[in-house]
């Protein structure tokens, strides 16, 4: 009874500690959506309280400032562009390198993994150069179809892992009802993918929807292309004692990917550590 | 018999060759792509490391090992943004590992709300890197000077990006803030994995609180440390949006990291030979301290 007692208490001040912890840990991110709401004398005098007259003025002013609807919509083809060819092009790379174990898909399979190693940094350069030679460049389905190349050897990597706990019973049978390879893959291998591409897609979006210096090369020079995240950099340098306009912007740039956490909390949890798992 | 023989012998080698075509168009788009976006820019960097360029013009002058001397010389802030980088990742590693890990056995203690404890902590790492910079920028000036004001603490009043040293740490801190979300929920699904009976038998055998930890739960946790600390050690070494977002790499070269330097190399000061050159030299740096850790890891884990 008695030690009882003292693990409940214990657990009570664990638990009020943990919540003390988190409530500062987060209050960087609350404070920014506060001093969104306020006017700028107000971010200036206080910027740890709570806005004494919320306002939206910020909201409507930087939406229309940055064009903030054209910026969204630039994130969102260059990252359904890019996850759209990472999943299909590299489910389609693990499953026939899985199933044709050989000399030449070993090769192949190591030609495909190995740039893991190889740091965005060390390329970034006459990658440059390459890409504005075959017009990549400036262009937001050009960015995209960048992502497939730097995304590819990890996800290649995760669906061949995964690849393995399929088994080749349920190929052969397809194989017999007269099914090509590519229709049994499409029709009967890639639905069983789909918690290992939800996995993929997790860890795929929140890198190229937040990737900083891959766009900034590419597609920085035109509005018409920029993504949230270098609009957001530049308006933000601009602003610069400007603190409520700037919060704002940053506001704007990070609501969508948090309101998704919120909604998909316990499934993009689940993906990001099964990616850093198998990866 | 013997026509039907090479009927099959013949059938069956068609079906290979058609087997083989297959594999090779199934990979092709993998292939060309990887091609295409990494070997060939490596490939290029490689050769570009030898030349002076400028980015523009057609030709490349070809300058031997000059750019490596260069490199190597006093004048080059090079080796420093080595030094910062290195440093900044072992201490990057060093705090997000032991943290994530301290708060990840509070949060796999049962108690309603655990989740909630969890995703707020995760919320910093679904952001922008760029973003936390500015947010982190924004409290060290506005933030402390009104908290100081109210309190009159004078850890507030220090010029926490201002003076050198203090910004090396502000960096790190503002790393760890960042992304110490990520490897908690690493280190709880580790911790999670750990059968439930080997610690009862534990707690059978008179172990305390402290030893069933660092006895059994610790030697258990191997592969999540593995993978936490190899993250940790590749992110820190790709360290940029954050320092740039935070303190543009200053005050003076005190929070200068090696990416910075590269890109400043190539696309401020158009010295895109000697760029590469640094980059090269990066690439080498990043392989030798990745693969030592992971070959003590993987001797460590067996010796477990």
């Amino acid at each position: 009874m008695g030690m009882k007692k003292k693990r409940m208490v214990g657990s009570t001040i664990m638990i009020a500690v943990l919540t003390l912890f988190s409530i500062v840990y987060i209050y960087p991110v609350f404070l920014m959506f506060m001093n969104a709401f306020k006017p700028f004398g107000e971010v200036v005098s206080d910027p740890i309280a709570w806005p004494k007259q919320p306002t939206w003025e910020n909201y409507s002013y930087v939406i229309d400032k940055i064009k903030y609807g054209q910026l969204f919509m630039n994130n969102v083809i260059i990252t359904v562009i890019g996850i759209a060819g990472i999943v299909i092009f590299s489910s389609l790379a693990a499953y026939i390198l899985d199933r044709r174990p050989g000399r030449y898909t070993k090769l192949v399979y190591t030609i495909i993994i190995t740039p893991m190693l190889i740091p965005f940094q060390t390329i970034m350069i006459t990658l440059l150069k390459a890409m504005s030679v075959i017009r990549l460049s400036n262009s937001r389905i050009g960015l995209g179809i960048q992502y497939w190349g730097f995304g590819i050897p990890m996800a290649t990597f995760i669906f061949f892992n995964f690849m393995k706990t399929i088994p080749k019973e349920i190929d052969e049978s397809a194989h017999i009802d007269g099914a090509s390879t590519l229709r049994t893959f499409v029709s009967v291998i890639f639905p069983l993918l789909k918690s290992v591409t939800f996995t993929v897609v997790v860890l795929d979006v929140m890198w190229i929807w937040n990737d900083f210096l891959l766009p900034l090369l590419m597609v920085n020079s035109s509005n018409t292309t920029k993504t949230l995240v270098l609009a957001a950099y530049t308006f933000v340098g601009q602003m610069n004692t400007k603190w409520q306009y700037a919060m704002t912007a940053m506001v704007l740039t990070v609501l969508p990917s948090i309101i998704i956490f919120i909604l998909l909390q316990k499934y993009i949890v689940d993906g990001v550590v099964a990616g850093a798992v198998k990866g | 018999m013997q026509a039907t023989q090479q009927k099959s012998v013949s059938a069956h080698s068609q079906r290979k060759k058609k087997e083989a075509r297959e594999t090779f168009l199934f990979t092709l788009p993998a292939v060309v792509l990887v091609c295409m976006m990494m070997y060939i820019p490596f490939v290029m960097s490689g050769y570009y490391s030898f030349t002076e360029w400028n980015g523009i013009s057609k030709a490349a002058k070809f300058v031997g090992f000059s750019n490596f001397i260069t490199i190597f010389s006093e004048k080059s802030d090079y080796l420093t943004s080595i030094w910062f980088t290195v440093r900044y990742t072992f201490l990057f590693m060093v705090f997000s590992n032991i943290l994530a890990l301290a708060l990840a056995v509070a949060l796999t203690k049962k108690f309603r709300g655990a989740n909630v404890f969890r995703g707020l902590l995760f919320i910093p790492y679904i952001m922008s890197m760029t973003i936390v910079g500015f947010i982190w920028k924004f409290i060290f000036s506005k933030g402390f000077e009104k908290l100081y004001e109210l309190t009159g603490a004078g850890f507030l009043n220090m010029s926490w990006l201002g003076d050198g040293n203090l910004a090396f740490w502000s960096v790190v801190f503002v790393g760890v803030w960042q992304s110490l979300g990520f490897y908690i929920v690493l280190y709880i699904a580790g911790l999670q994995a750990v059968p439930a009976d080997v610690l009862e038998a534990a707690v059978v055998d008179g172990a305390t609180g402290s030893q069933k930890f660092f006895k059994v739960t610790l030697p258990l946790l191997g592969p999540s440390i593995t993978t936490c600390i190899f993250m940790s050690l590749t992110n820190g070494l790709k360290v940029f949006d954050i320092i740039l977002a935070l303190t543009k790499g200053g005050p003076g070269t005190s929070t200068y990291s090696v990416t910075m330097k590269i890109y400043d190399e190539a696309f401020t000061k158009n010295n895109y030979g000697l760029g590469s050159a640094e980059a090269i030299i990066y690439f080498i740096v990043v392989l030798v301290i990745t693969q030592l850790t992971l070959k003590a890891m993987s001797k460590k884990e067996v010796d477990l």
